[in-house]
């Protein structure tokens, strides 16, 4: 089975156009392009005639492209962006099992009138209030669709009413659920780069380095990221390092000796080696293998975008 | 959270057997006095505290504060039937374990309601998640009836029998109450708590402590706790209060965003390179919401406290 | 409320059973049991071999005392269970624990093999482990699928590290809503939860022995009673972090002494200041710097942990005796047969 390798999701408002012409080139495995919620009707329409450009634009570095779509306006705002450039919608607000089923049925409509593989366009519910996390099994079983599942923890503090505060983490309950519900469904739980919503300004690097490394180490498969500066250090904090690859590949060969041996235990560097921490050390290994297929992937599309870029509209790497 | 939320921070705990707790309690100032029939009232005065409780709902509202009777559930009847009275303001059920253990104490409430002349659903139920089994049964126990406005874990730690871990925090306690949090979010409910470590145990703990707890408390989504002591009461309420410097903060927040998209640019602001959502301003709108509640509240207090000539000794 | 388990657990051996050096040795290690594995330290190839020699090891590993225990392979219930459910076996250990209906199934077998074997009815105990999110998501399921679950817990470890996708030893309790999901399954279920409190580990250690005080230590001020480990060095540790102190049965003693005070007070509890109690006197409260803190409350609920307390020292005192009397039986019978 192969291995989803979606570690940096980077959100550009639609709105912003200077943004979305810009999140190809930012390193990005996928790239939201967010409707947010209250953008005015006008805006909105405006926004939809460009949906399908901004979302081919999006990905030809080489991201799979998501549409953050109104909870309102679903079939709208899908149409609007499907085409072969979509990989899904993210869907706000979920609260309950039949918003997930009510989109998978206007996904498969749209599939079918564009000519879009039928059940090849996810959904991504965005989990942003205690109900949500309450339902979370029944909403992620909804649809075969779901692949992934966030929290979004700005909006889940507004509907709590609570103050987000770097010293007392509420939702450690939230996203054990999150991490725990998900894996059990075989569906990724994804985090938000920017937890609490209690990061200002810029962050430093080794920071959202050390953040994305805990959110991992929860059982998340990836980050959402508010601002392009998270990527390279989100991409870099989900991918095994080097000493993790050589730690692990020691553990394998120490394995297969003491097996040959005719034991299934073997100390190791202080730490007793079997057949878990052998399971352990080849998923470690197949998830380095394909964190290195997707970069080289993103690195093909990258060069051949670079290669036949305008160079009329300046680029920030 | 929809409306103007009923403001109660403080939960001074009387019983019922003491009458001198009882009569010195609305002096505290606290926003809920409940009295207590089954916590800290000895078998043996059960009787004769039944017998008094009538007649203590209305002095103890002398300075604004609501009033509840705290039940236990294995002798509702006799509990329920000498709490609900005219002046009453609602039950909280210590030990609540099943939906169907709610649902009668339900049905016996509306019986009272119908026979002593009280508004229909008038009585509200707090209800004090202390067992395990009560947090496990937790989602069907606070759905079992429309009275229930609140739950807490009551005295969940000693009742589970948590104690300290060497970190100081209490085992367990930090895990339950975040999913009471989000369990009484989910069911349209309001957790009532506060974050305590140790050593303060079971509502036991000195007026700075008392604050800090709130203080935690309230950051992690608790909006009122239950206390004991007249000197917690203070603390409580100062600590469930949102702060002057976040309501000025959140007042900065909304004026931003408002005359930014006055001004056209879209639903985009950007503060500090981030964009400012309709969530933060939301939650900004929560917190000056909440502010203005309390002081409401403190307002109606002090009028009461104007308005009813202290009792001469 | 801590209740005092069946069987003590305070410290136990994990061992493959296919290695006879350690097997032999087990019985002089001084464990309330020995846990014989089939699972992840048996290679797949000598599976057959393991479990055919659990039967005669039962009694080699439990003549010092300890209770024999079979962890067995998820995936291999059934065979397994016939090879393990002998007379002496305390427990089988049910590895990677996710649907309520596994257990019913073993509870089925181990019934039928325990009527087949002449086992006393009920006497197998069922320790079901949880090391998947889905066997997290069916904790409660699980834990009341059987009277014979009398030992719940885990929601850590390597498989459940490998199954959600994370590194173990990374400093930071990793876990919290798992192991709360188990443990309020647990006790919900009225059984006894087989926790730890969380302590910062970062080297994966098995054989330090001052950690495995400490561990102990903080699960005994806690309450929990159920201890184990894979490294001989820390059973030791173990049993003694898992002992009341004299502090600590004198302070119960003085809870108990209070709390009758209270009785016909018409009051419910009272606070004490414990500075100002005469620390001469016997018995005596902890000194005020003791992790039960200066202000204490007297009510029923600290008289039932120091209820609590009192039995669990004379579990352990009458458990650490029938240990010691096993070990002098197989030393004089192995002196008697030795030659002159």
């Amino acid at each position: 089975m192969s291995i989803l390798v979606r570690r940096s999701n980077l959100v550009v408002p639609a709105v912003q156009s200077r943004m979305v012409v810009r999140s190809w080139t930012r390193h990005a495995d996928a790239v939201t392009v967010d409707l947010q919620d209250g953008t005015p009707a006008a805006e909105l329409a405006r926004v939809r005639e460009t949906l399908r450009q901004s979302v081919a634009l999006a990905g030809k570095g080489g991201a799979q492209v998501f549409v953050r779509v109104n909870a309102d306006f679903v079939y709208a705002d899908s149409n609007a962006a499907i085409g072969p450039a979509l990989t899904g919608i993210v869907l706000p607000g979920v609260e309950a099992a039949d918003q997930v089923a009510e989109a998978d049925a206007i996904l498969a409509d749209l599939e079918k009138i564009h000519g879009v593989t039928r059940g090849s366009l996810e959904i991504t519910p965005s989990i942003e209030t205690a109900a949500g996390i309450w339902h979370i099994r029944e909403i992620i079983t909804a649809s075969p669709r779901v692949r992934q599942v966030g929290i979004d923890e700005a909006a889940l503090a507004a509907s709590l009413g609570i103050t987000q505060s770097s010293e007392h983490d509420a939702f450690v309950f939230a996203r054990g659920r999150l991490c725990i519900e998900a894996t059990a469904a075989g569906v990724q739980p994804i985090a938000v780069a920017d937890p609490m919503g209690v990061q200002t300004g810029q962050i430093s690097h080794e920071t959202m380095t050390q953040i994305a490394t805990d959110s991992r180490n929860l059982g998340f498969k990836g980050m959402v990221c508010g601002h392009p500066s998270w990527i390279d250090p989100v991409n870099e904090a989900y991918t095994p390092t080097e000493s993790l690859v050589d730690y692990y590949t020691q553990v394998r060969e120490v394995f297969a000796q003491a097996l040959a041996a005719g034991t299934a235990a073997a100390p190791f560097a202080g730490r007793m080696i079997d057949v878990p921490v052998d399971e352990w050390a080849k998923d470690v290994l197949a998830m380095s293998a394909a964190c290195a297929a997707r970069d080289a992937e993103k690195q093909a599309a990258l060069a051949a975008a670079e290669a036949s870029f305008d160079s009329s509209i300046p680029v920030i790497g | 959270m929809t409306g103007s939320p009923k403001v109660r921070r403080s939960w001074l705990l009387c019983p019922v057997s003491h009458s001198e707790r009882v009569s010195d309690a609305p002096a505290a100032g606290g926003d809920v006095i409940v009295l207590d029939l089954a916590e800290f009232v000895a078998e043996a005065g059960k009787p004769a505290a039944r017998e008094s409780l009538s007649e203590l709902l209305v002095p103890a509202k002398s300075t604004g504060a609501e009033v509840f009777v705290q039940i236990d559930p294995e002798l509702m009847l006799a509990d329920l039937s000498a709490s609900v009275w005219p002046g009453l303001d609602g039950i909280v059920v210590s030990r609540a374990e099943t939906p169907e253990q709610v649902a009668a104490i339900d049905a016996i409430i509306s019986d009272l309601e119908s026979r002593r002349g009280m508004l229909p659903g008038s009585v509200e139920l707090v209800l004090c998640l202390e067992t395990a089994l009560g947090n496990h049964n937790g989602y069907e126990v606070a759905t079992a009836s429309s009275r229930t406005w609140g739950l807490s874990l009551g005295r969940a730690d000693l009742v589970m029998d948590l104690r300290p871990e060497p970190s100081g925090e209490i085992h367990l306690m930090q895990y339950l109450m975040q999913r009471l949090v989000t369990l009484a979010s989910a069911t349209g409910t309001v957790p009532l708590g506060a974050w305590w470590r140790f050593p303060d145990r079971g509502l036991l703990a000195t007026p700075a402590n008392t604050l800090a707890a709130a203080q935690r408390g309230r950051a992690i989504g608790f909006h009122g706790s239950f206390c004991v002591q007249p000197d917690q009461v203070p603390p409580l309420n100062a600590g469930f209060t949102p702060p002057e410097s976040d309501v000025a903060a959140a007042h900065g927040l909304c004026e931003a965003y408002a005359s930014a998209t006055a001004s056209g640019t879209g639903a985009v602001v950007l503060v500090d390179d981030r964009v400012l959502t309709p969530d933060i301003v939301r939650q900004a709108a929560n917190t000056i919401a909440l502010a203005e509640a309390c002081s409401t509240r403190d307002r109606s207090k002090a009028a009461a406290v104007e308005g009813i000539p202290m009792p001469v000794p | 409320m801590a209740s005092t388990p069946r069987r003590l657990k305070r410290s136990g051996l994990t061992m493959p059973v296919v290695t006879p050096r350690f097997i032999n040795n087990a019985w002089h290690r001084g464990c309330d049991y020995i846990n014989m594995d089939l699972e992840d330290s048996v290679p797949p190839r000598l599976k057959d071999v393991a479990r055919n020699l659990i039967r005669e090891s039962i009694s080699v590993v439990n003549k010092g005392g300890a209770d024999a225990v079979c962890r067995i392979n998820h995936d291999l219930m059934e065979a397994d269970l016939n090879a393990v459910v002998w007379p002496g076996l305390m427990m089988v250990n049910y590895p990677k624990a996710e649907y309520a209906h596994e257990i019913q199934r073993m509870d089925g077998i181990i019934t039928r093999l325990e009527a087949e074997r002449g086992i006393r009815p009920g006497t197998v105990e069922i320790g079901a482990n949880i090391e998947t999110a889905v066997g997290v998501a069916n904790a409660y399921e699980i834990v009341t699928a059987s009277s014979r679950v009398m030992d719940f817990g885990g929601a850590s470890g390597y498989d459940m590290s490998r199954d959600l996708g994370v590194e173990m030893f990374v400093g930071f309790d990793q876990f919290v809503y798992g192991k709360g999901e188990v443990e309020l399954a647990a006790r919900a279920a009225g059984r006894e939860p087989h926790a730890v409190p969380f302590t910062p580990n970062i080297t994966g250690s098995v054989s330090d022995p001052d950690r495995a005080f400490a561990e102990a230590d903080a699960a005994r001020k806690c309450g929990f009673r159920i201890g184990g480990g894979l490294h001989p060095a820390v059973v030791e540790p173990q049993i003694r972090g898992f002992a009341a102190t004299d502090d600590e049965i004198s302070d119960a003693m003085w809870v108990l002494q209070e709390y009758r005070k209270l009785d016909r007070t018409g009051e419910t509890w009272v606070q004490v200041d414990v500075a100002s109690v005469d620390r001469e006197g016997s018995p005596r409260p902890m000194a005020a710097d003791s992790y039960l803190g200066r202000h204490r409350v007297i009510d029923r609920y600290e008289a039932a942990r120091a209820e609590e307390l009192l039995q669990w020292r004379s579990r352990c005192q009458e458990r650490d005796q029938e240990k010691a009397e096993a070990v002098a039986r197989v030393n004089a019978a192995e002196a008697a047969e030795s030659p002159g």
